[in-house]
C-alpha cells in the first residue's frame, strides 16, 4: 500500500464497521430492554436490590469476586450448570437490566453465583452458611480454595456478657477462642445481603417460548 | 554507491540517536512493569493451590490480586514495551527522526503515573470489576492523555515519511495506533461513564477485550516478525505479495470476533455466533501470514542458531499460530461447552500476550538496544539463560493450561463431580502454572541484568562498544530479477 | 550474512538496509507469483481457502442466528418467525404455587400439611379436593369457627382474601392446591370466582363449616 489515505480510510473504516454492527446494532436491540410486568400478578421483573444488597455488590465489586465466580446460568443441554442446581432456567438478558455493572464472569475457579442466594435450589444457603463461607470457607465447603475473609469479620471479647446478635456461629477447629466472638462488619453483612438476593425466580414467558428448542430437525437444516 | 551508502548509514544512526532515550525510558519502564506484574502473578498463581498465602490482609486477597497483576502487565509491560518498539521503528521504516522527544518523556511520565495509580486503586478496592478495565476511573483521562502523546508522535513521523513505500510493518503499527485509543476511550464510556444497560456492558466488555488483543498486541507482534525476519536474514518475505490480503482479512474479522468470548452468555445468540463465524474466517490470514514468516524461516536453521532475535521472533509466530488455532477452536460450541471458565481461555489470552507479544519484544529488544546505546549486551549466558527460560515457560504453561483446563472442563461438565473434588483435581494444575510463571519470572530477572549492564549510564561504562557495519542492500529473489520488471 | 561476531548473542549486524526492504518488497508487491515452473498452486490454494471459509461460516451465521432476536440466548432455538409458533401459556398450577406460597404457605406451609391442632392441612384434605363452590367462599370472604378436615377438628379463623387476591389469583392457587401433593381435583377457573363473588356480594362476616356444607356437594 503506497497509499497512507487508504490505510487510514480502511483502519478507520474496520473500527467503525466493528462499532456499528457489534455495538451498536445490539444497544440498539437491548439497549432499552425494560422490566417485564406480569399480567396475574402486575408487579414488573426483575425487582430491583434492596439498598444493603446494592451495597453488597460494591462489595463484591471492591473484593474482585469475579474473578473465580461467573453469574451466567448457560442453557440445558449446554454444559451442566442446571443439573448442578446453579439455577432453575438459562439466565436470560433482561434479569440483568437493573443492575448498574453487570458481572457475568469468565472464570469457574468457583461456583455460579447467579441463584447463590436460591433457597429452593440449595437449601442450607442461608445468612449463617453465608457469613461462615466467608469467614472460613473451609467449615462449609471442606476441599476448597476460596481464600478467607476474615478481615470483613471482627473479633470481640465476650467479657462476660451475651454473646451478640450478629455473631456468627462456628464450630470445631474455626470457632473462636473460649470467651470470644465473631461479629460481621457492616461490609460483610451487605455483601452476604447482596449473595442472598441473588436468585432469578420469575419465568419471563417471552424469553421462555423465543428460546425453546425446535423439537424437530428441520429439512435441509445441518 | 559508497556515499550513498554512508549517507543512508548517518540517517539510520541519526535516527537511533532521536530515539535513544524515549525509548530506553519505556522500555525500562516496561521491564519494571513486567518484573512487578510477573510477580503479582505468581503470587495470584500460589493463591490458588494455597489459598492461606497472603489472605489476612484486604490488599492482597486474591480477587484484588488478579486484576492487579493483569492490568500491570497489559498496561504497564505491554503498552510500554510497545511504545519503545513502536516509535522505534515506525521511525526507522520512516527514514525519519523523532522529533521533539522530550514530550515522550512526558508521555512515559504519566502514562506510568497513571498505571501506578490504577494498580494501587484495585489493590485498595476501587476496582471496576470489568476485564482489563478494572483501573478505576480516574487514571483514565491520565492515560488517554498520555497516549496521545505516543499516538500523535507516531502517525505524525508515518505522515512525515521520506520513503516512497510503506512496509507491512507500517501497517501493522499504524492499524494498532489508531484502533488503541479508539477501543479504550469507548469501552470507558460505554461501561462507567454513561454505563450501556444489562448485557450490553459484558458484550462492549467482550469487545475491547478481543480488541486489545487482536488489534494491539498481536499487530504489534507481527510488525515485529516482518521486520526483523528480512532484516536478520537478508532475504524477502516469501510471497510477499498475500502480505496485505493479510493484513486486511486479519484485522477486519478480528473486529468483529470479540463476540466469541460470550458463547453460553445471556446475549442474543447471533452476538456469539457472529464472533465464531469471523474466527472462522481467520484462518485464511493466519495460513498466509504463516506461509509469509514461516517460509521465509524455512531451512534457515542456522541463522536460527546464531540470532537470538530470530529465535524469540520464531516462538513469537508459533505463539501466534497456536493462539489463533486456540481461537478457532473456542468457537466451536461443542468445545466451548466443555472448556469455557477453564484455564483453556485463560491460556488463549496469555498465548496472545505473552507467547506472541512478550516474545517479539524480547526478540526486538535484543536487536535495538545495542543500536541505541552503542553497545554490547555484557553476559551472553544471561541472554541464553532468558531465551531457554521463556521457551521452557511457554512450554510449561502452554501444556499445563491446555491439559488441566481441560481436565477442569469435562469434570464441570460431569453435574455428578461435586465441586470440592474439581478443586482438589486442579490443584497439581495450579502448582505446575506457578512453577511455569516462577521460570519465566527468573529468565525477566537475567534480562532485567543485562538491560541495566547495557543502558544504565553508570553501569555501562565498562560494557564493551559494539561496531556495527552498514548492512548491504537486501537483493530481489533471483527469478524475479530475471524477468526484469518492476 | 548477518550474525553475533563471535556468536555468542553479544549484538546483530543487520542483514539488510531499511531503504532496500521497503523498496524490494513494494517491488514484490506488485509482482506476480513466481511461474518459473507453470501454474503457481499457492495463490489457487489462498484463493479456495477463502471461499469455503466465507462459505461455510456464513452457513454458520445463518443456521445459528435465529434471526438476530434480541431475546433468543439458545442457539438450538426454533428458527421460524415467532408468530408463526404456538405460544404456550404458564399452567395455572405454576401461577398459583407463586401466590400459595407467597399468601396461603404461612399457615398451610410450604408442604400442605397444616399445623396441627392449629391450621387444617390442604393435602389429602376432602375439603380441597371436593366443592370448588366452598373453598371459593372460603378464600373470597374467609372461615371461622370450628371445621373438621381428614378426621380432626379445627378450630381458627381464616382471614378474607377477596380484597386483597384477583380473581385469578384466587383460581389458579385453587388449582395448584387441589393438584398438589397428590390431590387430584379438577382446575377452577377464574370465571367460576368472578360468578361467586358477583352472587355472593358484600358477605358481612366469615363463613361457618355448617353454613358451607349447606352448600354444594
Amino acid at each position: 500500500m503506497k497509499n497512507g489515505l487508504a490505510l487510514f480510510l480502511g483502519v478507520f473504516a474496520i473500527l467503525g464497521l466493528s462499532w456499528a454492527g457489534l455495538l451498536l446494532s445490539a444497544h440498539r436491540q437491548l439497549g432499552s430492554l425494560s422490566q417485564f410486568k406480569d399480567p396475574v400478578e402486575e408487579t414488573l421483573y426483575p425487582q430491583p436490590l434492596s439498598g444493603l444488597a446494592n451495597q453488597g455488590r460494591l462489595v463484591y465489586q471492591d473484593l474482585g469476586c469475579v474473578s473465580c465466580h461467573t453469574q451466567q446460568v448457560r442453557h440445558e443441554g449446554f454444559g451442566s450448570d442446571i443439573e448442578r442446581k446453579w439455577g432453575q432456567r438459562a439466565s436470560y438478558a433482561r434479569d440483568y437490566i437493573r443492575e448498574s455493572s453487570v458481572l457475568i464472569g469468565q472464570s469457574r475457579i468457583g461456583p455460579d453465583l447467579r441463584n447463590a442466594g436460591s433457597t429452593e435450589l440449595h437449601s442450607y444457603a442461608d445468612a449463617d452458611y453465608f457469613y461462615s463461607l466467608l469467614y472460613a470457607p473451609q467449615s462449609v465447603a471442606p476441599g476448597t480454595n476460596m481464600p478467607s475473609y476474615a478481615f470483613l469479620f471482627e473479633t470481640h471479647a465476650l467479657a462476660g456478657r451475651q454473646p451478640s446478635y450478629g455473631a456468627i456461629k462456628l464450630t470445631g477447629r474455626y470457632a473462636p477462642a473460649a470467651g470470644y466472638e465473631i461479629v460481621p462488619t457492616a461490609r460483610a453483612r451487605a455483601l452476604v445481603a447482596y449473595l442472598q438476593s441473588l436468585k432469578d425466580t420469575y419465568d419471563y414467558p417471552t424469553e421462555r417460548n423465543l428460546n425453546a428448542p425446535a423439537e424437530t430437525a428441520k429439512e435441509g437444516g445441518h | 554507491m559508497n556515499s550513498t551508502e554512508s549517507n543512508a548509514r548517518a540517517e539510520q544512526a541519526e535516527i537511533d540517536a532521536s530515539a535513544k532515550w524515549p525509548v530506553l525510558v519505556f522500555f525500562g519502564s516496561a521491564l519494571v512493569w513486567l518484573l512487578l506484574g510477573g510477580a503479582l502473578q505468581l503470587i495470584a498463581s500460589i493463591q490458588l493451590h494455597t489459598p492461606t498465602f497472603l489472605s489476612a490482609c484486604a490488599w492482597t486477597t486474591h480477587g484484588r490480586i488478579v486484576p492487579a497483576a493483569q492490568n500491570a502487565l497489559v498496561y504497564g509491560w505491554g503498552m510500554n514495551a510497545a511504545f519503545a518498539f513502536g516509535l522505534w521503528l515506525m521511525a526507522r521504516l520512516s527514514a525519519t527522526t523523532l522529533r521533539h522527544g522530550g514530550w515522550l518523556f512526558v508521555a512515559a511520565k504519566f502514562w506510568n503515573v497513571g498505571v501506578t495509580l490504577g494498580i494501587l486503586g484495585i489493590l485498595g478496592g476501587y476496582s471496576t470489576s470489568f476485564e482489563l478495565l478494572e483501573m478505576p476511573r480516574y487514571v483514565t483521562l491520565i492515560l488517554l492523555v498520555a497516549y496521545a502523546l505516543v499516538g500523535v508522535w507516531a502517525v505524525t513521523t508515518f505522515s512525515i515519511r521520506n520513503t516512497e513505500n510503506v512496509y507491512a510493518s507500517q501497517w501493522y503499527l499504524f492499524g494498532a495506533a489508531f484502533w488503541f485509543p479508539w477501543l479504550y476511550a469507548i469501552a470507558q464510556i460505554m461501561l462507567l461513564k454513561a454505563p450501556v444497560r444489562g448485557v450490553l456492558q459484558p458484550l462492549v466488555n467482550a469487545w475491547y477485550v478481543h480488541g486489545l488483543y487482536g488489534l494491539w498486541f498481536i499487530p504489534m507482534a507481527l510488525a515485529a516478525a516482518y521486520y526483523f525476519l528480512p532484516k536478520i536474514l537478508g532475504k524477502p518475505i516469501a510471497n510477499y505479495y498475500l502480505a496485505p490480503l493479510a493484513f486486511w482479512w486479519l484485522v477486519g474479522t478480528t473486529a468483529f470476533a470479540g463476540g466469541s468470548r460470550l458463547i453460553g452468555s445471556p446475549v442474543p445468540v447471533w452476538i456469539s455466533t457472529l464472533g465464531g463465524a469471523a474466527n472462522f474466517l481467520l484462518v485464511v490470514p493466519v495460513v498466509v501470514i504463516a506461509i509469509n514468516l514461516l517460509g521465509t524461516l524455512a531451512g534457515q536453521t542456522a541463522a536460527l542458531g546464531r540470532s537470538i532475535t530470530l529465535r524469540f521472533i520464531l516462538i513469537s509466530i508459533l505463539g501466534f499460530i497456536l493462539a489463533s488455532g486456540l481461537n478457532f477452536a473456542l468457537s466451536i460450541r461443542g468445545f466451548a461447552q466443555v472448556v469455557q471458565f477453564t484455564l483453556v481461555t485463560e491460556l488463549r489470552d496469555w498465548l496472545i500476550l505473552y507467547a506472541t507479544f512478550s516474545t517479539a519484544m524480547f526478540g526486538a529488544a535484543y536487536f535495538i538496544l545495542p543500536r541505541l546505546t552503542g553497545r554490547e549486551w555484557r553476559s551472553s549466558a544471561l541472554v541464553k539463560a532468558h531465551f531457554g527460560s521463556a521457551a521452557l515457560g511457554v512450554i510449561l504453561l502452554t501444556v499445563g493450561l491446555a491439559y488441566g483446563g481441560y481436565v477442569q472442563g469435562q469434570m464441570l461438565a460431569d453435574a455428578k463431580v461435586p465441586f470440592g473434588e474439581i478443586t482438589q483435581a486442579l490443584t497439581f494444575w495450579f502448582a505446575f502454572r506457578s512453577v511455569g510463571l516462577l521460570v519465566l519470572l527468573i529468565g525477566h530477572v537475567a534480562f532485567l541484568i543485562n538491560f541495566a549492564w547495557i543502558a544504565c549510564p553508570i553501569c555501562s561504562n565498562e560494557t564493551e562498544t559494539a561496531q556495527f557495519r552498514t548492512p548491504p542492500a537486501l537483493n530481489l529473489p533471483k527469478a524475479h530479477a530475471a524477468e526484469g520488471h518492476a | 550474512m548477518s550474525s553475533t561476531p563471535d556468536g555468542n548473542y553479544r549484538f546483530e549486524q543487520g542483514g539488510a538496509s531499511d531503504d532496500s526492504i521497503q523498496q524490494v518488497h513494494a517491488q514484490l508487491q506488485k509482482q506476480k507469483p513466481d511461474k518459473a515452473s507453470g501454474y503457481s498452486f499457492l495463490p489457487l490454494a489462498v484463493l479456495g481457502l477463502m471461499c469455503s471459509s466465507v462459505f461455510f461460516g456464513s452457513i454458520y451465521l445463518a443456521h445459528y442466528s435465529i434471526r438476530f432476536d434480541p431475546l433468543v440466548t439458545n442457539e438450538n432455538a426454533r428458527r421460524e418467525k415467532p408468530g408463526a409458533v404456538v405460544q404456550t401459556a404458564v399452567p395455572p398450577a405454576v401461577l398459583g404455587k407463586k401466590v400459595f406460597t407467597t399468601i396461603c404457605a404461612t399457615c398451610h406451609q410450604l408442604t400442605g400439611q397444616g399445623v396441627p391442632g392449629v391450621y387444617p392441612p390442604l393435602a389429602g384434605s376432602e375439603w380441597a379436593q371436593g366443592s370448588e363452590e366452598r373453598i371459593i367462599r372460603i378464600v373470597l370472604h374467609g372461615l371461622n369457627g370450628p371445621i373438621s378436615v381428614s378426621g380432626k377438628d379445627y378450630s381458627n379463623a381464616m382471614a378474607s382474601l377477596g380484597g386483597v387476591l384477583k380473581d385469578e389469583q384466587i383460581a389458579n392457587a385453587l388449582t395448584y392446591v387441589r393438584q398438589e401433593w397428590g390431590n387430584k381435583a379438577p382446575e377452577v377457573k377464574a370465571e367460576t370466582v368472578a360468578r361467586i363473588r358477583a352472587e355472593v356480594g358484600n358477605h358481612p362476616a366469615p363463613w361457618t363449616s355448617a353454613e358451607l356444607l349447606k352448600i354444594g356437594q
